[in-house]
């Protein structure tokens, strides 16, 4: 899809707009909830390494990640009901669910390519 | 929960809730208390959710929005066809290991028994 030739710049004026959308959302959260969502948002932008994949999974996941909190929050769900006994865990397996590429998946094709072509030499 | 517990619903879960929505169309804090009522009572709201959001993106179940009273809108996940595929190889797969491990189990207690 062809977007305006500034966003080649800037990113997509779309997925910013949609990224503030969800900024509000999050900052509107009563606590704890609030707390607990901006805690695991550092984390999943720090360790997820979606950003580098397509803007619009990270989107999706930030949408998802934002309704799961004001669900809570509505439903008054204590936040150790959501997330359970390890917090990190619970954020490595919501970021799992998501498609994008991570940086670590070149490094895993690189890795099977390499010991692949191993085998093939040994044929020879 | 234990460790040793938790490493084993890890792998499972998945098969289970999925033949928790095969029974009936949920969302999840349906399919949470539904875990619960099952004896999986430790299992964390979120951790089905995430595993719901995952078998979304992989198409084994179809979405509906349904608006609620307050908050957003609930999601009602329903098992489709690719969903009831891999229920199916789910089922086959957890006979196979479940005779195997007790064969093992019981073959195990019989070698201590007849050493006593």
């Amino acid at each position: 899809m062809a977007g305006k030739w500034y966003e080649l710049i800037t990113g997509s004026l779309d997925d910013k707009k949609a990224y503030r959308r969800y900024k509000a959302r999050i900052a509107a959260l009563p606590e704890p909830y609030g707390t607990a969502a901006k805690a695991f948002e550092r984390y999943l932008m720090y360790n997820g390494g979606i950003t580098d994949g397509d803007p619009g999974v990270m989107i999706t996941m930030l949408n998802d990640f934002a309704d799961l909190w004001e669900r809570a929050a509505v439903d008054q769900t204590p936040v150790a009901d959501i997330v359970g006994d390890d917090p990190v865990e619970f954020a490595e397996a919501f970021a799992a669910a998501y498609a994008g590429k991570r940086w670590i998946d070149k490094e895993r094709a690189r890795l099977t390519d390499t010991i692949q072509n191993l085998d093939r030499k040994d044929e020879q | 929960m234990g460790k040793q517990m938790t490493e084993m619903l890890k792998g499972t879960l998945e098969g289970i809730v999925l033949a928790l929505i095969a029974g009936q169309p949920a969302y999840g804090y349906e399919i949470t208390a539904r875990l619960r009522e099952q004896g999986f009572s430790e299992i964390a709201e979120g951790t089905v959710y995430a595993l719901l959001v995952r078998i979304e993106q992989r198409g084994l179940v179809d979405v509906e929005k349904v608006p609620s009273e307050k908050g957003p809108p609930r999601k009602v996940y329903t098992l489709n066809a690719r969903g009831a595929e891999v229920l199916d190889e789910f089922w086959g797969t957890w006979s196979f290991l479940a005779e195997r491990i007790e064969q093992l189990h019981h073959r195990i207690d019989d070698a201590q028994e007849a050493g006593e």
